[in-house]
Protein backbone atom coordinates (compact mmCIF):
# COMPACT_ATOMS: atom_id res chain seq x y z
CA UNK A 1 0.00 0.00 0.00
CA UNK A 2 3.17 2.20 0.80
CA UNK A 3 2.43 5.64 1.25
CA UNK A 4 -1.15 5.93 1.31
CA UNK A 5 -1.08 3.19 4.18
CA UNK A 6 -1.01 5.86 7.47
CA UNK A 7 -4.55 7.06 5.77
CA UNK A 8 -6.08 4.37 4.83
CA UNK A 9 -5.28 2.79 8.14
CA UNK A 10 -6.12 6.23 9.94
CA UNK A 11 -9.76 5.78 8.19
CA UNK A 12 -10.10 2.39 9.25
CA UNK A 13 -9.86 3.38 12.79
CA UNK A 14 -12.23 5.66 12.69
CA UNK A 15 -14.95 2.70 11.34
CA UNK A 16 -14.36 3.29 8.05
CA UNK A 17 -15.59 -0.37 6.02
CA UNK A 18 -14.05 0.10 2.78
CA UNK A 19 -10.17 1.55 4.67
CA UNK A 20 -10.73 -1.93 6.40
CA UNK A 21 -11.63 -4.25 3.54
CA UNK A 22 -8.41 -2.43 1.72
CA UNK A 23 -6.32 -3.55 4.32
CA UNK A 24 -7.75 -7.02 4.66
CA UNK A 25 -7.25 -8.12 0.83
CA UNK A 26 -3.91 -6.43 0.97
CA UNK A 27 -2.55 -8.95 3.90
CA UNK A 28 -5.20 -11.45 4.21
CA UNK A 29 -3.54 -13.72 1.29
CA UNK A 30 0.12 -13.66 2.68
CA UNK A 31 -1.46 -13.88 6.35
CA UNK A 32 -3.71 -17.07 4.71
CA UNK A 33 -0.23 -18.67 3.13
CA UNK A 34 1.61 -18.27 6.30
CA UNK A 35 -0.60 -19.89 8.46
CA UNK A 36 -1.16 -22.82 6.01
CA UNK A 37 2.58 -23.59 6.20
CA UNK A 38 2.27 -23.54 10.44
CA UNK A 39 -1.11 -24.71 11.24
CA UNK A 40 -3.41 -26.91 9.62
CA UNK A 41 -6.33 -24.89 10.47
CA UNK A 42 -5.42 -22.24 9.00
CA UNK A 43 -8.66 -20.42 7.38
CA UNK A 44 -10.07 -20.43 10.62
CA UNK A 45 -6.87 -19.28 12.65
CA UNK A 46 -7.32 -16.41 9.89
CA UNK A 47 -10.63 -15.37 11.05
CA UNK A 48 -9.18 -15.28 14.51
CA UNK A 49 -6.54 -13.27 14.11
CA UNK A 50 -8.85 -10.88 11.85
CA UNK A 51 -10.69 -10.38 14.92
CA UNK A 52 -8.28 -9.59 17.40
CA UNK A 53 -7.12 -7.31 14.82
CA UNK A 54 -10.13 -5.42 14.92
CA UNK A 55 -10.94 -5.51 18.39
CA UNK A 56 -7.22 -3.94 18.81
CA UNK A 57 -7.18 -1.73 15.88
CA UNK A 58 -7.85 1.73 18.01
CA UNK A 59 -5.15 1.00 19.88
CA UNK A 60 -2.65 0.42 17.07
CA UNK A 61 -0.16 2.95 16.58
CA UNK A 62 2.71 1.98 13.81
CA UNK A 63 3.53 1.94 9.90
CA UNK A 64 2.81 -0.81 7.50
CA UNK A 65 5.68 -2.33 8.82
CA UNK A 66 4.56 -2.45 12.19
CA UNK A 67 1.43 -3.34 11.53
CA UNK A 68 2.44 -6.31 9.19
CA UNK A 69 4.43 -7.28 12.17
CA UNK A 70 1.02 -6.94 14.50
CA UNK A 71 -0.92 -9.07 12.35
CA UNK A 72 1.88 -11.98 11.96
CA UNK A 73 2.55 -11.79 15.79
CA UNK A 74 -1.25 -12.26 16.43
CA UNK A 75 -1.26 -14.78 13.56
CA UNK A 76 2.00 -16.45 15.30
CA UNK A 77 0.02 -16.45 18.80
CA UNK A 78 -3.49 -17.92 17.51
CA UNK A 79 -1.59 -20.61 15.89
CA UNK A 80 0.87 -21.68 18.92
CA UNK A 81 -2.93 -21.86 20.96
CA UNK A 82 -4.05 -23.77 18.28
CA UNK A 83 -1.19 -26.28 18.69
CA UNK A 84 -1.55 -26.68 22.41
CA UNK A 85 -5.02 -27.28 22.12
CA UNK A 86 -4.52 -30.01 19.43
CA UNK A 87 -2.22 -31.28 21.93
CA UNK A 88 -4.70 -31.84 24.19
CA UNK A 89 -6.66 -33.91 22.55
CA UNK A 90 -6.28 -37.62 21.89
CA UNK A 91 -3.89 -38.76 20.14
CA UNK A 92 -4.29 -40.08 16.73
CA UNK A 93 -3.38 -43.99 16.18
CA UNK A 94 -0.09 -44.74 14.41
CA UNK A 95 -1.45 -45.94 11.30
CA UNK A 96 -4.16 -43.27 10.95
CA UNK A 97 -1.52 -40.62 10.77
CA UNK A 98 0.87 -42.41 8.32
CA UNK A 99 -2.55 -42.50 6.00
CA UNK A 100 -3.12 -38.70 6.86
CA UNK A 101 0.67 -37.68 5.96
CA UNK A 102 0.29 -40.11 2.51
CA UNK A 103 -1.70 -37.20 0.71
CA UNK A 104 0.57 -34.66 1.90
CA UNK A 105 3.77 -36.73 -0.04
CA UNK A 106 1.75 -37.68 -2.91
CA UNK A 107 0.71 -33.78 -3.45
CA UNK A 108 4.76 -33.07 -3.13
CA UNK A 109 5.41 -35.64 -5.95
CA UNK A 110 2.41 -34.44 -8.27
CA UNK A 111 4.18 -30.86 -8.01
CA UNK A 112 5.73 -31.29 -11.58
CA UNK A 113 2.29 -31.22 -13.10
CA UNK A 114 1.61 -28.11 -11.81
CA UNK A 115 2.05 -24.53 -12.14
CA UNK A 116 4.74 -22.91 -9.91
CA UNK A 117 1.52 -21.07 -7.96
CA UNK A 118 2.13 -20.07 -4.55
CA UNK A 119 -0.39 -23.07 -3.02
CA UNK A 120 2.01 -25.28 -4.97
CA UNK A 121 5.15 -23.55 -3.45
CA UNK A 122 3.90 -23.31 -0.10
CA UNK A 123 2.89 -27.47 -0.35
CA UNK A 124 7.06 -27.35 -0.79
CA UNK A 125 7.54 -25.10 2.01
CA UNK A 126 5.59 -27.36 4.43
CA UNK A 127 7.86 -30.11 3.74
CA UNK A 128 10.83 -27.82 5.41
CA UNK A 129 11.45 -28.50 9.15
CA UNK A 130 9.09 -25.67 11.22
CA UNK A 131 11.32 -23.39 12.03
CA UNK A 132 12.99 -22.60 8.39
CA UNK A 133 9.69 -22.77 6.92
CA UNK A 134 8.30 -20.14 9.23
CA UNK A 135 11.58 -17.99 8.77
CA UNK A 136 10.81 -18.09 5.04
CA UNK A 137 7.29 -17.37 4.90
CA UNK A 138 7.79 -13.87 7.39
CA UNK A 139 10.24 -12.89 5.59
CA UNK A 140 9.31 -13.10 1.80
CA UNK A 141 5.68 -13.59 2.03
CA UNK A 142 4.94 -10.94 5.06
CA UNK A 143 8.02 -8.91 3.77
CA UNK A 144 9.30 -8.43 7.24
CA UNK A 145 12.99 -7.71 7.45
CA UNK A 146 15.20 -10.16 9.50
CA UNK A 147 15.05 -8.00 12.88
CA UNK A 148 11.33 -7.80 12.78
CA UNK A 149 11.09 -12.34 12.04
CA UNK A 150 13.67 -12.64 14.36
CA UNK A 151 11.62 -10.28 17.16
CA UNK A 152 8.40 -12.07 16.17
CA UNK A 153 9.90 -15.88 16.49
CA UNK A 154 12.38 -14.79 19.25
CA UNK A 155 15.68 -15.55 18.18
CA UNK A 156 18.72 -13.16 17.52
CA UNK A 157 18.31 -12.14 13.04
CA UNK A 158 21.77 -13.87 12.77
CA UNK A 159 19.98 -17.04 14.00
CA UNK A 160 16.73 -16.54 11.63
CA UNK A 161 19.01 -15.53 8.53
CA UNK A 162 21.56 -18.65 8.87
CA UNK A 163 17.67 -20.79 9.14
CA UNK A 164 16.43 -18.74 6.19
CA UNK A 165 19.69 -19.51 4.03
CA UNK A 166 19.59 -23.28 4.78
CA UNK A 167 15.57 -23.42 4.23
CA UNK A 168 16.16 -21.52 0.69
CA UNK A 169 18.54 -24.15 -0.54
CA UNK A 170 16.36 -26.92 0.97
CA UNK A 171 13.97 -25.87 -0.76
CA UNK A 172 15.99 -25.70 -4.09
CA UNK A 173 16.43 -29.45 -3.59
CA UNK A 174 13.14 -30.46 -3.02
CA UNK A 175 11.70 -28.54 -6.33
CA UNK A 176 14.75 -30.03 -8.05
CA UNK A 177 13.36 -33.71 -7.17
CA UNK A 178 9.25 -33.02 -7.58
CA UNK A 179 10.80 -31.23 -10.90
CA UNK A 180 8.79 -27.86 -10.10
CA UNK A 181 11.96 -25.99 -11.55
CA UNK A 182 12.37 -25.83 -14.99
CA UNK B 1 39.41 -38.77 3.72
CA UNK B 2 38.25 -36.41 6.45
CA UNK B 3 36.98 -33.08 6.55
CA UNK B 4 40.31 -31.62 7.13
CA UNK B 5 41.84 -32.92 4.25
CA UNK B 6 39.69 -31.41 1.26
CA UNK B 7 40.13 -28.28 0.21
CA UNK B 8 36.84 -25.51 0.54
CA UNK B 9 36.73 -25.31 -3.12
CA UNK B 10 36.64 -29.27 -3.98
CA UNK B 11 33.13 -30.13 -1.59
CA UNK B 12 31.87 -26.59 -1.85
CA UNK B 13 28.52 -26.57 0.39
CA UNK B 14 29.20 -29.61 2.23
CA UNK B 15 30.27 -28.24 5.57
CA UNK B 16 28.08 -25.94 6.60
CA UNK B 17 29.27 -23.08 7.91
CA UNK B 18 32.20 -23.26 6.44
CA UNK B 19 33.35 -20.69 3.83
CA UNK B 20 32.50 -23.10 1.31
CA UNK B 21 29.40 -23.40 2.22
CA UNK B 22 28.20 -19.76 2.52
CA UNK B 23 29.41 -18.49 -1.01
CA UNK B 24 25.69 -18.32 -2.08
CA UNK B 25 24.59 -16.17 0.66
CA UNK B 26 24.73 -13.23 -1.77
CA UNK B 27 22.69 -14.74 -3.88
CA UNK B 28 20.28 -15.72 -1.43
CA UNK B 29 19.93 -12.08 -0.23
CA UNK B 30 19.04 -11.00 -3.38
CA UNK B 31 16.32 -13.32 -3.41
CA UNK B 32 15.24 -12.46 0.12
CA UNK B 33 15.22 -8.77 -1.09
CA UNK B 34 13.65 -9.59 -4.40
CA UNK B 35 16.75 -8.02 -6.10
CA UNK B 36 17.59 -9.21 -9.92
CA UNK B 37 20.03 -11.73 -9.85
CA UNK B 38 23.08 -11.78 -11.58
CA UNK B 39 23.06 -13.20 -15.28
CA UNK B 40 25.79 -15.86 -14.03
CA UNK B 41 24.11 -17.07 -11.08
CA UNK B 42 23.53 -20.75 -10.85
CA UNK B 43 19.91 -21.77 -12.62
CA UNK B 44 18.75 -23.04 -8.96
CA UNK B 45 18.85 -19.85 -7.64
CA UNK B 46 16.96 -18.40 -10.31
CA UNK B 47 14.40 -21.34 -9.87
CA UNK B 48 14.56 -20.19 -6.11
CA UNK B 49 13.44 -16.84 -7.15
CA UNK B 50 10.75 -17.43 -9.06
CA UNK B 51 9.34 -19.73 -6.56
CA UNK B 52 9.34 -17.06 -3.60
CA UNK B 53 8.01 -14.66 -6.41
CA UNK B 54 4.95 -16.70 -7.02
CA UNK B 55 4.57 -17.37 -3.06
CA UNK B 56 4.52 -13.81 -2.80
CA UNK B 57 1.90 -13.27 -5.68
CA UNK B 58 -1.07 -11.69 -6.10
CA UNK B 59 -3.81 -13.01 -3.79
CA UNK B 60 -6.37 -16.23 -5.37
CA UNK B 61 -9.84 -16.01 -5.30
CA UNK B 62 -10.59 -18.62 -2.49
CA UNK B 63 -7.84 -16.54 -0.39
CA UNK B 64 -10.34 -13.69 0.56
CA UNK B 65 -13.46 -15.80 1.07
CA UNK B 66 -13.18 -14.62 4.36
CA UNK B 67 -13.84 -11.34 3.71
CA UNK B 68 -17.07 -11.12 4.55
CA UNK B 69 -16.90 -12.69 7.96
CA UNK B 70 -13.74 -9.93 9.00
CA UNK B 71 -15.84 -7.42 7.25
CA UNK B 72 -18.98 -8.67 9.60
CA UNK B 73 -16.44 -8.45 12.44
CA UNK B 74 -15.65 -4.99 11.70
CA UNK B 75 -19.01 -3.78 11.72
CA UNK B 76 -19.72 -5.41 14.99
CA UNK B 77 -16.67 -4.03 16.88
CA UNK B 78 -15.58 -0.87 15.23
CA UNK B 79 -16.91 2.42 16.03
CA UNK B 80 -19.05 4.14 14.04
CA UNK B 81 -17.85 6.58 11.22
CA UNK B 82 -16.39 10.04 12.31
CA UNK B 83 -15.85 8.96 16.04
CA UNK B 84 -12.18 8.97 16.94
CA UNK B 85 -10.30 6.29 18.53
CA UNK B 86 -9.67 8.25 21.48
CA UNK B 87 -13.70 8.65 21.73
CA UNK B 88 -14.11 5.40 21.17
CA UNK B 89 -12.06 4.12 23.72
CA UNK B 90 -13.48 6.43 26.26
CA UNK B 91 -16.61 5.28 25.59
CA UNK B 92 -15.79 2.05 25.52
CA UNK B 93 -14.19 2.58 29.30
CA UNK B 94 -17.36 4.15 30.08
CA UNK B 95 -19.16 1.06 29.22
CA UNK B 96 -17.23 -1.25 30.49
CA UNK B 97 -19.20 -2.10 33.60
CA UNK B 98 -16.97 -0.98 36.02
CA UNK B 99 -18.76 1.29 38.51
CA UNK B 100 -16.91 4.40 37.73
CA UNK B 101 -15.81 7.22 40.02
CA UNK B 102 -18.74 9.19 38.43
CA UNK B 103 -21.37 6.90 38.98
CA UNK B 104 -21.27 7.30 42.97
CA UNK B 105 -21.94 10.78 42.45
CA UNK B 106 -24.71 10.67 40.47
CA UNK B 107 -26.38 7.65 42.48
CA UNK B 108 -25.89 10.11 45.84
CA UNK B 109 -27.61 13.13 44.00
CA UNK B 110 -29.97 10.86 43.10
CA UNK B 111 -30.60 9.76 46.63
CA UNK B 112 -30.29 12.87 47.82
CA UNK B 113 -32.61 14.50 46.02
CA UNK B 114 -35.63 11.78 46.63
CA UNK B 115 -34.89 12.22 50.00
CA UNK B 116 -35.31 16.50 49.68
CA UNK B 117 -38.43 15.75 47.96
CA UNK B 118 -39.79 13.36 49.65
CA UNK B 119 -39.44 15.41 52.67
CA UNK B 120 -41.00 18.48 51.17
CA UNK B 121 -44.23 16.33 50.06
CA UNK B 122 -43.77 15.19 53.91
CA UNK B 123 -44.30 18.99 55.04
CA UNK B 124 -46.93 19.70 52.85
CA UNK B 125 -48.59 17.32 53.93
CA UNK B 126 -48.14 18.04 57.46
CA UNK B 127 -47.21 14.68 58.59
CA UNK B 128 -43.62 16.08 59.94
CA UNK B 129 -42.52 16.26 63.48
CA UNK B 130 -43.75 19.85 64.81
CA UNK B 131 -40.17 21.45 65.17
CA UNK B 132 -39.25 20.27 61.88
CA UNK B 133 -42.71 20.97 60.85
CA UNK B 134 -42.44 24.82 62.00
CA UNK B 135 -39.00 24.89 59.76
CA UNK B 136 -40.64 23.34 57.16
CA UNK B 137 -43.20 26.24 57.39
CA UNK B 138 -40.80 29.16 57.32
CA UNK B 139 -38.65 27.66 54.92
CA UNK B 140 -40.73 26.20 52.30
CA UNK B 141 -43.83 27.38 53.25
CA UNK B 142 -45.69 24.08 54.28
CA UNK B 143 -48.41 24.51 56.75
CA UNK B 144 -47.96 25.12 60.21
CA UNK B 145 -47.78 22.18 62.64
CA UNK B 146 -51.12 21.99 64.62
CA UNK B 147 -50.77 23.33 68.45
CA UNK B 148 -49.76 20.25 70.90
CA UNK B 149 -49.67 18.28 68.18
CA UNK B 150 -45.95 17.32 68.97
CA UNK B 151 -44.67 14.27 68.83
CA UNK B 152 -42.51 15.01 71.49
CA UNK B 153 -43.03 14.92 75.08
CA UNK B 154 -43.54 18.05 76.86
CA UNK B 155 -40.29 18.49 78.55
CA UNK B 156 -38.37 17.97 75.35
CA UNK B 157 -41.06 19.90 73.26
CA UNK B 158 -40.08 23.04 74.98
CA UNK B 159 -36.40 22.71 76.26
CA UNK B 160 -35.85 26.32 77.40
CA UNK B 161 -39.40 27.00 79.01
CA UNK B 162 -37.29 30.02 80.49
CA UNK B 163 -36.40 31.80 76.91
CA UNK B 164 -39.81 30.90 74.61
CA UNK B 165 -43.07 31.74 75.99
CA UNK B 166 -46.49 33.64 75.32
CA UNK B 167 -46.50 36.09 76.98
CA UNK B 168 -50.41 36.62 77.08
CA UNK B 169 -50.82 33.28 78.73
CA UNK B 170 -49.30 32.94 82.42
CA UNK B 171 -50.22 29.35 82.17
CA UNK B 172 -47.68 29.11 79.56
CA UNK B 173 -45.08 31.71 81.65
CA UNK B 174 -41.52 29.63 82.45
CA UNK B 175 -41.33 28.54 85.98
CA UNK B 176 -38.11 30.76 86.63
CA UNK B 177 -37.60 29.59 90.17
CA UNK B 178 -36.73 26.26 88.88
CA UNK B 179 -35.07 27.73 85.58
CA UNK B 180 -31.70 28.67 85.30
CA UNK B 181 -30.03 31.84 85.29
CA UNK B 182 -29.10 32.40 81.91
CA UNK B 183 -25.50 32.30 81.93
CA UNK B 184 -23.44 33.92 79.01
CA UNK B 185 -22.42 30.43 77.40
CA UNK B 186 -24.39 28.43 78.14
CA UNK B 187 -27.10 26.90 75.52
CA UNK B 188 -30.18 28.97 76.13
CA UNK B 189 -27.21 31.89 75.14
CA UNK B 190 -26.60 30.10 71.80
CA UNK B 191 -29.51 28.34 70.81
CA UNK B 192 -31.74 31.80 69.79
CA UNK B 193 -28.66 31.92 67.44
CA UNK B 194 -29.38 28.77 65.90
CA UNK B 195 -32.64 29.52 65.26
CA UNK B 196 -31.74 32.67 64.09
CA UNK B 197 -30.24 31.18 60.91
CA UNK B 198 -33.04 28.87 60.42
CA UNK B 199 -35.38 31.30 60.42
CA UNK B 200 -33.89 34.33 58.89
CA UNK B 201 -33.74 37.63 59.44
CA UNK B 202 -35.24 39.41 62.33
CA UNK B 203 -39.59 40.58 61.31
CA UNK B 204 -40.28 43.33 61.32
CA UNK B 205 -40.59 44.54 64.98
CA UNK B 206 -38.46 42.04 66.63
CA UNK B 207 -36.18 43.73 69.53
CA UNK B 208 -32.93 42.57 68.97
CA UNK B 209 -30.01 44.47 71.30
CA UNK B 210 -26.23 44.43 70.47
CA UNK B 211 -24.59 41.43 72.24
CA UNK B 212 -21.44 42.58 74.35
CA UNK B 213 -18.38 41.23 72.71
CA UNK B 214 -16.67 38.67 75.32
CA UNK B 215 -14.19 41.45 75.81
CA UNK B 216 -16.59 43.16 78.03
CA UNK B 217 -16.20 42.69 81.32
CA UNK B 218 -19.04 43.36 82.16
CA UNK B 219 -20.66 40.29 80.10
CA UNK B 220 -18.50 37.90 81.57
CA UNK B 221 -19.66 35.51 84.10
CA UNK B 222 -19.71 37.02 87.51
CA UNK B 223 -20.55 35.30 91.00
CA UNK B 224 -23.27 37.81 90.55
CA UNK B 225 -25.38 37.32 88.08
CA UNK B 226 -27.84 40.11 88.43
CA UNK B 227 -24.77 42.90 88.02
CA UNK B 228 -23.85 40.60 84.00
CA UNK B 229 -26.61 39.25 82.93
CA UNK B 230 -30.09 40.50 81.78
CA UNK B 231 -32.37 40.26 84.07
CA UNK B 232 -34.57 36.93 83.94
CA UNK B 233 -37.71 38.16 84.96
CA UNK B 234 -40.10 38.28 82.57
CA UNK B 235 -40.64 41.93 83.04
CA UNK B 236 -37.40 42.26 82.06
CA UNK B 237 -37.17 40.15 78.89
CA UNK B 238 -41.18 40.23 77.74
CA UNK B 239 -41.29 41.92 74.24
CA UNK B 240 -43.06 45.14 73.94
CA UNK B 241 -45.78 46.30 72.25
CA UNK B 242 -43.74 48.51 70.45
CA UNK B 243 -40.78 48.17 68.86
CA UNK B 244 -38.36 47.97 72.04
CA UNK B 245 -35.47 50.20 71.77
CA UNK B 246 -32.35 49.16 71.93
CA UNK B 247 -31.10 48.87 75.49
CA UNK B 248 -34.45 47.00 76.04
CA UNK B 249 -32.76 44.05 78.38
CA UNK B 250 -29.78 45.34 78.24
CA UNK B 251 -26.75 44.18 80.93
CA UNK B 252 -27.17 46.72 83.79
CA UNK B 253 -24.32 48.19 83.77
CA UNK B 254 -22.98 47.00 80.49
CA UNK B 255 -21.73 49.75 78.31
CA UNK B 256 -24.22 50.12 74.87
CA UNK B 257 -22.56 49.19 72.03
CA UNK B 258 -23.71 49.32 68.66
CA UNK B 259 -25.50 46.62 66.60
CA UNK B 260 -23.46 43.88 65.17
CA UNK B 261 -24.40 43.09 62.17
CA UNK B 262 -25.45 39.83 62.71
CA UNK B 263 -27.81 40.68 65.12
CA UNK B 264 -28.90 37.54 67.38
CA UNK B 265 -31.87 37.22 68.39
CA UNK B 266 -31.18 37.07 72.46
CA UNK B 267 -33.33 35.01 74.78
CA UNK B 268 -36.88 37.37 75.48
CA UNK B 269 -36.81 39.57 71.99
CA UNK B 270 -38.27 36.34 70.06
CA UNK B 271 -41.19 38.09 68.14
CA UNK B 272 -44.44 36.82 68.89
CA UNK B 273 -44.93 35.10 65.64
CA UNK B 274 -41.98 33.03 66.46
CA UNK B 275 -43.62 32.35 70.14
CA UNK B 276 -45.70 29.68 68.32
CA UNK B 277 -43.40 27.06 68.34
CA UNK B 278 -44.33 24.01 69.54
CA UNK B 279 -44.67 23.72 73.23
CA UNK B 280 -44.72 27.21 73.76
Amino acid sequence: MGGAFGDILARARAGDEAAFACIFRDMQPALLRYLRVIAPEAEDLAGETWLQVVAGLTGFRGDERAFRAWLFTIARHRAADAGRSRNRRPTVPLELSEAMEQPASADAADLALEAVSARAVVGLIKLLPREQAEVIMLRVVADLDFGDVARIVGKTPGAVRVAAHRGLRRLAELAERAGVTQ
Amino acid sequence: MSGPDAMHGEMPGFFPGRPGGERDEPLLDMIFDRRPLPPGAPPEMHDLARMLAAVAGPAELEELAGEATALAAFARLAPPVGISPAASRSARHRLSGRPGRARLPMAAALVTAAAGLGSIAAAYVGVLPGPIQQVAHVTVGAPLPPHGSSHRPAALANPHPSVIRDPGTAATRPDHSAAPTPVHGSTERHWPRHRMLVLGPAPAGASCIPWPSPSQSAVKPSPTPSAVKPSPTPAAVKPSPTPSPPVTGAPAGATQSPALPDCPYIPGSVPTQVAGLPGS
